[in-house]
């Protein structure tokens, strides 16, 4: 990748005078200087392959004066980001949330409009994109904006857009795509986000050649892949400037839950204190001991009897210390709004700013109709407000959640519950940020915030130019490792991996254009680029493997293979036998208690294998066995033959504890010293069932009973320990009539003949000579799975997907064998806000004709909710009737997908469609007003707006369809539909407009 | 017979008939009876919903064809895809028109649709490939890309809310067209490929496919790659280049001299188009390869192309081809 440039702050804009072919000589150094601490920052540049570097044409005339001039001196990386910018050249800047990013955005967008250009600013959020807008709109005037809800003058020369709409201007090739010359990434990083972030990368491969780019994210690690990236497939060199600098240093404490204070574990220089973090943990009142530990903290939310909450002693000590505004974070928005309302009894303002609340409130809720402004979500909300408490969430009222961030920001609001959301975007800092959890539920587990998380929202914390520090505080409520500690508070942030996928529309997208090629998306993609990337590093691992393995010489290498083979077979098929005795329907009349079983040790390290016919074994006494609870309720129609048991043995144990007061219990043989335990062991453990039983205590718990037990099993071990123990014979005690099993009973005793045999056995060392050959076995195959990831990271990823998707496509006939798309397709083309096939089937087959207005407006609210809800109330039989109609729409095309090898969840995909709001929107667009439909359905009232919203969306992108097969009284149909549900309050203007 | 007017002789005549009437046996039944005429009905089951597309009506409960062709159906949805019409363009399709005006900030293009094309001095790109808005000076200029009577390809991009259709010149290989020759012909011979734009290397040859039924063959032009461009050449003064274009345009008539073989070239190629044209198959890439192979072969003179004899001998050739690839795929 060329030649790589590093250059420290230090040197000054002076430096970019000089022609850069001299810079080149300086690169090959490989300097990298580190400048002044807190304000360092990395400078960087990725060329492309071949890349000539032109000397620029020297318009001196322009470049002497800056394009904008900003009221205070701009931080070094500010200023190196803006030289990029005067050189002309793309820059990916790097920073902090606070660190002012913003300042590079509004130069670019400054010194395109001098030089007449246009210039883009697409935002991964509409709200975002409103308020930039606002943002912009008043510095420069010549401003536009385009989201999904809005477009205002889309002929100014800087447009504000989500990436969404660029992309799909892309698509289009509007005429922007000649015009543009800048393209403002704003929260790049959200490429990693998995629904959405292939819109990024999509969009920036792209882009018109000769744009160039601003790319602002959070700080990433691998700034420079990226930047690599972007230099490859653009063929221009990409600047990184990145930094670490945050512009008010943070202290980071800890609140134990139940505690009474506060506990300083890293201060402003970045230390980690040990001490405190231990003194931390130890005030901590143990929660768990008491209540479940099931949901989040309980203490948090109810307090305990007659004590104030938690959260209420914290944001009380944080009142008096005057480390107020706060904002305090926590994962769930009804967590959210629970830990509000344990505020109750504080009032954070005076007369004077409860007056100027109330007034800011209802001159923004004036908009509104007299109707929704009696929505109990306003009428509460205001004397939280006036309290100086808020409450921001995207369950909120669009309205409303503005109404609180401008509150917010005139310091009108001095504790605010928010959720994670909160913490992208516009520039709202506190001094203060307090997470009430440190756990957070990702779709399935609860698990510890990460540390890009950590610092995305801890990077609210701190006022520039007010606060000379800011403070974090992180409320736990359970032991945690001071590593788990420092990985949250101090560990570096998340890396920006590509999460790339094929969707349909896309291909189809780039299917229609003559010089689309989707292969040709795929090549150019991130993913690509970091699956090549590891193909060097894949090399490296596999010549040091292989030449690992070729370092092993073994004497009589072939005896000993074909030994090891033998013994390889022998074990597998006494796993057979004993797969086909132990299965339940032979082995649980057998299981019952007293009977002596032959258990399998627990051996201490897994990886070392035996390599004796003889297996380690030891004896128990069965006491019990159960069925194991699966965790899927799908299973309830499993026969009781299939499912799993597992069985209680009494057996001589080791039990030993860790520091985390965990449990491990190794089953030994009864000779060794341990304790006699009960352990549950699954059947597959299990080698041999005994024909002897013995009586055992009926109550096991006593130490004495089971040494007194296990002295019998003794007992009868050496009682029969010249014959062995008597078995049940599997024939004929167990009745086990099975081909297979006779047959793999002769094949081991002709195994066993072979054994002896064979003239390796008798070697002395065959032991050890076995390990080596088994570990050079391994390595072998190591190398056969690196070989394969190589493969496959040098072909073209998602190859395989994106031919069974286009089978997909050709199969309902969306595009022809030879890759034309046809009338199907083209409508699909123009969805790209629901679910593209199911809707172009369903409007194919004439679903949509029949209905009603209102019935389909109710059929298109299951494309855009996903959302769960636990006691939904079924839609009425009409509409239920239709979404079964969809269901089976949904199902048929999945099976198409399943037939032609997408990996896709049939069921799952099908209840992927919700049918939970469809009352609410079929009486929306009846007519009723947002209080009546908020009783029908529990949902949050925001959510429902964004899903109406988003409803309007996919019916604009509809008529376009219905305008291009020609079917007019559809497209009347969808207009009419939008004319229906687009009013009042769903559909009330952004504030910031 | 397709109005053709060729002076067979009696043996022609009769190996042309044997040639189409083997033709038409193995297309007979596919679309016998899915032809109907303006005012026919079509036959639809009106119980569950029929989506009405293009070239039909409601009349009096009664799906009505309001254009002569054939009734095709997707689903539940009916259309009728017209024959011998005038060109209906799709979003994407690749046009070539020829420039009628020279309108503020557009050109008006014939592309053999219902009404005339625009395409926005916007949506081209600009000879020097900078990024940027166009100013009153780009339009005084814009003369200097196209004029009147010009031929240009491009892609279709959008029906604008009136009605009208804009086209765009997404990358440096659409524009204008040179040396070279514009054939019309009835757009439904040209179907819709993944690739409308050919580069016959072993000829020297560009062949373009319109899907309006226009086609150009013309001698190959390089794309250039305006990212190269952009990167050495440093932008001069507007008057200063305007001249040296005009100084260079002079040196490039001499340069751009075509070669007779590749004129012959190109004027076979015309002829094989207008055989297949006249004789109403459509018109591929490989069938016109094949063609030209065919008068290669048989040592017949471009202007013999357009003869009786040579005629016939495509129709053979084409019965020919297709019963081999029907027997194929049987």
């Amino acid at each position: 990748m060329g030649s790589v440039k590093r250059k420290s702050v230090d040197e000054g804009p002076s430096n970019y005078t000089s022609p850069p072919h001299k810079q080149h000589k300086d690169n090959d150094n490989g300097l990298t200087e580190t400048t002044e601490e807190g304000v360092a920052c990395v400078h960087d540049v990725s060329y492309p392959e071949n890349y000539v570097t032109v000397p620029r044409r020297s318009n001196t005339d322009q470049d002497s004066k800056p394009a904008k001039e900003f009221p205070f001196t701009l931080d070094p990386f500010q200023s190196e980001a803006i030289n990029c910018l005067n050189v002309g050249e793309s820059v990916m800047v790097s920073a902090h949330t606070s660190a002012g990013k913003t300042v590079v955005a509004s130069y670019a967008i400054a010194m395109s409009l001098r030089n007449k250009q246009r210039v883009i600013y697409t935002s991964p959020i509409k709200a975002l994109s409103n308020q930039k807008y606002r943002e912009f709109k008043e510095e420069f005037s010549d401003v536009g904006l385009m989201t999904g809800d809005v477009t205002i003058e889309p002929n100014a020369s800087c447009l504000v857009m989500t990436t969404e709409i660029w992309r799909s201007m892309q698509y289009k090739g509007s005429e922007l795509t000649r015009e543009v010359a800048w393209i403002i990434f704003d929260e790049v990083h959200y490429m990693r986000d998995r629904e959405r972030g292939v819109v990024w990368e999509e969009s920036i491969v792209m882009a018109p050649k000769n744009a160039r780019f601003v790319f602002l994210s959070a700080t990433v690690p691998n700034a420079k892949e990226f930047a690599d990236w972007v230099a490859k497939v653009h063929q221009q060199p990409c600047h990184i400037v990145y930094t670490d600098y945050r512009p008010t240093p943070l202290q980071h404490y800890l609140f134990p839950t139940g505690g009474d204070g506060l506990y300083l574990v890293v201060d402003e220089k970045g230390k980690f204190r040990e001490d405190s973090f231990q003194k931390a943990l130890n005030a901590l009142v143990p929660v768990n001991e008491k209540k479940d530990s099931g949901k989040f903290q309980k203490g948090l939310v109810n307090g305990r009897a007659g004590e104030d909450s938690d959260i209420f002693k914290m944001v009380k000590m944080i009142i008096q210390r005057q480390y107020d505004p706060v904002i305090i974070f926590s994962f769930s928005k009804r967590e959210c709004e629970f830990l509000a309302m344990q505020m109750a009894k504080m009032d954070l303002n005076d007369d004077d700013e409860k007056v100027n609340t109330e007034t800011i409130f209802w001159s923004a809720m004036d908009m509104l109709s007299d109707d929704d402004k009696k929505l109990p979500q306003v009428s509460n909300m205001l004397p939280l407000l006036k309290r100086g408490i808020g409450v921001h969430h995207s369950g909120l009222l669009p309205i409303l959640k503005e109404v609180i961030e401008i509150l917010f920001q005139e310091g009108l609001i001095k504790c605010l519950f928010a959720t994670e959301t909160f913490s992208i975007g516009l520039n709202m800092p506190a001094k203060t940020v307090v997470f009430s959890n440190v756990r957070k539920f990702d779709g399935d587990k609860f698990r510890w915030l990460s540390s890009g998380e950590y610092i995305q929202m801890s990077g609210r914390a701190g006022r520039r130019g007010i606060d000379d520090r800011g403070v974090c505080i992180l409320m736990v409520d359970e032991k945690l490792e001071p590593s788990t500690a420092k990985m949250m508070v101090k560990g570096s942030a998340d890396c920006l991996n590509s999460a790339f996928h094929l969707s349909y529309n896309m291909l189809l997208n780039q299917l229609r254009c003559e010089d689309g090629d989707p292969e040709n998306l795929l090549r150019n993609s991130f993913y690509q680029f970091q699956a090549d990337r590891a193909i060097p590093d894949l090399e490296r691992q596999m010549k040091g493997l292989q030449e690992e393995r070729d370092s092993i010489h073994i004497e009589e290498e072939d005896s000993l293979e074909n030994y090891y083979s033998l013994l390889e077979q022998y074990k597998s098929l006494k796993k057979d036998v004993r797969d086909i005795i132990f299965s339940p329907r032979y082995c649980l009349p057998f299981l019952q208690p007293g009977r002596l079983v032959c258990v399998r040790c627990t051996s201490s390290d897994e990886s070392t294998p035996t390599f004796s016919v003889e297996d380690h074994v030891t004896w128990g006494v069965i006491v019990n066995f159960q069925k194991v609870k699966s965790l899927s309720e799908d299973d309830v129609d499993k026969s009781p033959e299939d499912a799993n048991y597992t069985v209680d043995v009494l057996t001589r144990c080791t039990v030993s504890k860790d520091e985390l007061s965990k449990k491990t219990i190794k089953i030994i043989p009864l000779k060794e010293p341990g304790e006699p335990a009960v352990v549950s062991v699954p059947i597959s453990q299990i080698d041999n069932l005994s024909s002897v039983r013995l009586i055992i205590a009926k109550d096991l718990l006593p130490l004495e009973n089971r040494e007194n037990t296990l002295k019998k099993v003794s007992e009868v071990l050496s009682r029969f320990s010249k014959q062995g123990i008597p078995l049940l014979d599997p024939e004929e005690d167990m009745k086990v009539q099975s081909g297979s099993y006779r047959k793999a009973v002769r094949r081991i005793e002709a195994l066993e003949n072979l054994f002896e045999k064979h003239e390796v056995a008798k070697s002395p060392l065959i032991e050890q000579k076995l390990k080596v050959l088994h570990k050079k076995k391994q390595i072998t195959a190591q190398i056969k799975s690196i070989k394969k990831s190589m493969r496959s990271s040098s072909a073209l990823a998602f190859k395989d997907e994106l031919k069974a998707r286009k089978r997909v496509l050709r199969r309902l006939g969306y595009v022809t064998r030879d890759d034309v798309v046809e009338l199907k397709g083209k409508v699909a083309c123009e969805i790209s806000s629901a679910d593209e096939l199911v809707l172009t089937e369903l409007m194919f087959n004439g679903v949509l004709k029949d209905i009603k207005i209102e019935e389909m407006v109710s059929l298109l609210s299951c494309f855009v909710w996903q959302e769960k809800l636990q006691d939904a109330q079924k839609p009425r039989e009409e509409l239920d009737m239709l979404f079964t109609q969809l269901q089976d729409t949904a199902r048929r095309v999945a099976k198409v997908q399943l037939e032609c090898k997408v990996e896709i969840d049939v069921e799952g995909f099908v209840s992927s469609f919700r049918p939970d709001i469809m009352e609410a929107v079929y009486s929306w667009a009846k007519g009723s007003k947002f209080y009546e439909i908020m009783e029908i359905t529990q949902v949050f009232e925001g959510s429902l707006i964004r899903g109406i919203r988003r409803m309007e969306e996919i019916l604009q992108q509809l008529i376009l369809a219905a305008k291009s097969i020609g079917e007019v009284e559809l497209e009347a149909k969808f207009e009419e539909a939008v004319s229906k549900i687009k009013r009042d309050i769903v559909f009330a203007a952004s504030l910031y407009l | 017979m397709r109005g053709m007017e060729l002076s067979l002789n009696h043996t022609q005549k009769l190996r042309l008939q044997r040639a189409l009437e083997s033709l038409e046996s193995l297309s007979s039944g596919t679309n016998s009876n899915a032809s109907v005429t303006v005012a026919d009905s079509i036959p639809v089951n009106q119980e569950d919903g029929v989506l009405k597309g293009h070239g039909t009506t409601d009349l009096d409960g009664e799906v009505v064809a309001t254009v002569c062709g054939v009734i095709e159906r997707v689903n539940k949805l009916v259309y009728v895809r017209t024959l011998r019409a005038r060109y209906k363009p799709e979003v994407g399709d690749i046009i070539v028109g020829r420039v009628l005006e020279v309108a503020p900030k557009r050109w008006r293009l014939e592309i053999n649709f219902s009404q005339d094309a625009v395409l926005m001095l916007s949506s081209m790109n600009l000879p020097d490939g900078i990024q940027r808005r166009r100013t009153a000076v780009d339009e005084l200029n814009m003369r200097s890309i196209f004029e009147e009577n010009d031929v240009v390809s491009a892609e279709v991009r959008d029906f604008m809310r009136d009605g009208s259709l804009q086209l765009q010149a997404r990358s440096q290989k659409y524009g204008k067209l040179e040396r070279g020759q514009l054939l019309t012909i009835s757009p439904y011979l040209v179907k819709r490929r993944k690739q409308h734009f050919h580069h016959l290397e072993k000829y020297g040859i560009d062949l373009i496919l319109g899907c309006n039924g226009f086609i150009w063959v013309g001698e190959h032009v390089e794309v250039k790659d305006d990212m190269v461009e952009d990167e050495h050449t440093p932008t001069k003064p507007d008057a200063k280049s305007n001249k040296s274009q005009i100084s260079q345009s002079l040196e490039e008539q001499e340069q751009t001299y075509t070669p007779l073989e590749t004129r012959q070239y190109i004027c076979r190629i015309a002829n094989a188009i207008r055989v297949l044209s006249t004789l109403g198959f459509s018109i591929t890439l490989d069938v016109i390869l094949e063609i030209l192979d065919l008068s290669t072969k048989n040592g017949i003179d471009i202007h013999e192309m357009l003869g009786a004899e040579f005629c016939v001998l495509v129709a053979e050739k084409e019965a020919e081809r297709r019963s081999l690839s029907t027997r194929k795929k049987r």
